[in-house]
């Protein structure tokens, strides 16, 4: 019997398996006297990929909320935001600007999950009763009032931000190259290991019920399912899932401020979510993709044309939006979604 | 500064948000959507104004923002909404917020960052020799001033009140706008012709951003964000008046103003920052104790 043999069968397991892999390699890796040099115009590949892989958990976490039981979370950002200024808080040491307790980091990164989980669980107890877009308001409408909290208030560190975040990785790795690589490995193998954790739930009768609400909330009722409970566990998950990827960011930048945390952070998730076709996993990982690939490719096509950065960004953010009327209009169901589970004409 | 003065900038805000959010609610009731866009219309007609007013008087420039305005809307609805109208309200949504990424930024490449003004002369008139009336450190009348600007925001509010009451429960187009926004379907059987009451509703609020988005470019300037950094308060007053309402509009929209001076004013002076997020505290708020708004239908589902 091979090795080949023993491997599983299920996306599931093999995505978890795969997982484990990456962070082991990525941290021994990290451990090791080993260093990786990138030529040239690779380390911005690699820059994007880690943003991806951070972006990544933020998408499938939404795609909980949105893709799998229909609620319409329009301030996504909140939470990653809620995460990595948890991290930030709890584990810098001496920043000039805002809280720092200097506590060590892991302790720090399992608070961002619980305190992002306990605040979606303020923002859904307030407004998951509401009709579908009048949840997106008060969602986006929680996501303004932390992002001005975090302008104004002293603990927060105001527009400066918070710095001296200790960064693990780098910290264990020789140069920047190699820090790129160890976290790409290390934030890759946490990512398929969130791909394969919402694999297992959502293809579970647990997610059944999920798709159930989404499709029709009075029959699922009507069946003695708790609906809003129900509703409220996948805000929670979703939400503590971008705590994660928010307290990952923190210890990944080392600094955190509020110009990382806008609207432009739901807006690139929710595109790339609907491109990809949402509550299908992978199908939300590809349309993220595709949409973090415009980025880069724009980033090269910059230094090509003739007009300044400011502009150039305006235009990529014209095709951006472009991309989700485009999408929504002509394939709801995105690239790799299934329409008629999804219940939209195409 | 008293109490009194912070009461007159929260009327003169309440004013062009209360224009802007009619418009708002009007779309939200007979096209069911929230526009997200809104904002960039605003900014369209204050962009149309500034232009306008290098060639003709302010008043005239205003009017060209105006029809500017609804000419916009009525192209930007054809080219985007009326074809997906049957989606349902969050694909519509999420389209209005595309547009408004779009809009926005094409704006910027059009117009750069800078900030224009309007070339005007101002008056100020001055009331003095009120009586303190100090409860604490907060100075519950005080010396206030009005300009002349601020007369002609709130004027061509009432102005506007005025005309959509009459065309509202006057005139037959107002009449089949209040019908079909209150059952759509009941409205068609009798013979309304819905697509025409869409587009005329379209550029009524078209008009509507136009005025407003001059209005809020005479009392600061006008750049890029002039509409994007209110569609949030406008989106706030909408619904808190009830979405649909164009009275509980009004009314919710001189909270929000209020709300916003007074927080201005009372917050401690590291904190003002957090006057806007103040508005949005208001209509969680209010989302939560009775989300039907202060006149209007219910929002909760379960």
């Amino acid at each position: 019997m091979s090795v080949a043999d023993r491997l599983p069968t299920g996306s599931a397991e093999r995505a978890a398996l795969l997982g484990s892999v990456l962070v082991v390699v990525g941290v021994a890796f990290a451990a090791s006297p080993l260093t990786a040099t990138f030529p040239g115009d690779l380390t911005v590949f690699v820059e994007i990929a880690v943003l991806f892989t951070v972006y990544a958990i933020l998408v499938l976490g939404l795609d909980l909320q949105y893709g799998h039981t229909g609620l319409v979370n329009f301030g996504h950002v909140v939470f990653f935001a809620v995460g990595a200024y948890t991290v930030a808080m709890l584990a810098s040491q001496g920043s000039f600007a805002g809280l720092s307790l200097g506590l060590p980091w892991p302790l720090a990164l399992a608070a961002s999950l619980v305190t992002a989980g306990v605040v979606g669980a303020i923002v859904g107890a307030t407004s998951l009763r509401l009709r579908d877009d009048f949840l997106a308001i008060a969602t986006l409408a929680a996501a303004e009032i932390f992002h001005s909290l975090t302008e104004n208030l002293e603990v927060f560190g105001g527009t400066t931000g918070i710095f001296s975040i200790p960064q693990p990785l780098a910290a264990a790795a020789a140069d920047y190259d190699t820090t790129l690589l160890v976290t790409l490995l290390v934030f890759g193998g946490l990512t398929a290991l969130t791909y394969a954790g919402l694999k297992r739930l959502t293809d579970a009768p647990y997610g059944r019920v999920l798709r159930a609400i989404r499709a029709d909330e009075l029959v699922t009722r009507s069946v003695g399912k708790s609906v809003f409970t129900y509703k409220m566990q996948a805000f929670v998950y979703g939400a503590a899932l971008a705590g994660f990827a928010g307290g990952l960011f923190a210890l990944y930048n080392g600094a955190v401020a509020p110009t990382f945390f806008t609207i432009q952070v739901t807006v690139t998730v929710w595109i790339g979510m609907l491109l990809g076709g949402a509550s299908n996993h992978r199908a939300v990982l590809g349309g993220l993709a595709v949409i973090m690939g415009i980025r880069l490719v724009s980033r090269f096509a910059n230094d090509a044309a003739p007009m300044s950065s400011a502009e150039f960004a305006s235009l990529r953010l014209i095709v951006v939006g472009m991309i989700l009327i485009l999408v929504i209009r002509y394939r709801p169901a995105g690239i790799w979604g299934d329409a008629k589970e999804l219940g939209v004409d195409s | 500064m008293g109490l009194a003065q912070n009461v007159v900038f929260g009327l003169v805000t309440g004013s062009y948000i209360a224009i802007a959010a009619i418009g708002f609610t009007l779309i939200y009731g007979i096209v069911n959507m929230i526009n997200f866009a809104y904002g960039e219309y605003l900014t369209i007609g204050a962009f149309t104004g500034v232009l306008a007013a290098g060639a003709l008087p302010l008043p005239l420039a205003a009017l060209a923002a105006m029809v500017g305005g609804g000419v916009a809307s009525l192209l930007l609805a054809w080219a985007f909404f009326t074809p997906i109208n049957d989606t349902g309200p969050v694909p519509m949504l999420l389209t209005s917020i595309g547009l408004g990424l779009v809009l926005r930024n094409a704006i910027r490449i059009a117009a750069g960052q800078g900030a224009r003004y309007y070339d005007t002369t101002t008056s100020t008139f001055h009331l003095r020799g009120l009586p303190d009336l100090s409860v604490g450190s907060v100075d519950l009348l005080g010396n206030f001033f009005v300009t002349s600007r601020m007369l002609v925001v709130v004027g061509c509010a009432v102005a506007v009140f005025l005309v959509l009451h009459a065309l509202l429960t006057r005139t037959d187009i107002g009449i089949a706008m209040r019908a079909m926004g209150d059952d759509e379907s009941l409205a068609r059987v009798r013979g309304i012709d819905t697509q025409f009451v869409r587009n005329a509703v379209w550029v009524l609020a078209g008009v509507l951003a136009g005025l407003a988005g001059v209005l809020i470019g005479i009392q600061t300037n006008v750049n890029v964000t002039t509409g994007f950094s209110h569609i949030l308060q406008i989106l706030a007053a909408a619904i808190l008046g009830g979405a649909g309402s164009p009275y509980g509009a009004i009314a919710g929209s001189y909270v929000i103003g209020l709300v916003v001076a007074l927080s201005t004013a009372f917050l401690p002076s590291s904190m003002t920052g957090l006057s806007s997020a103040m508005a949005f505290l208001v209509l969680v708020v209010v989302l939560l104790v009775k989300p039907s708004g202060i006149a209007g239908t219910e929002v909760r589902e379960a």
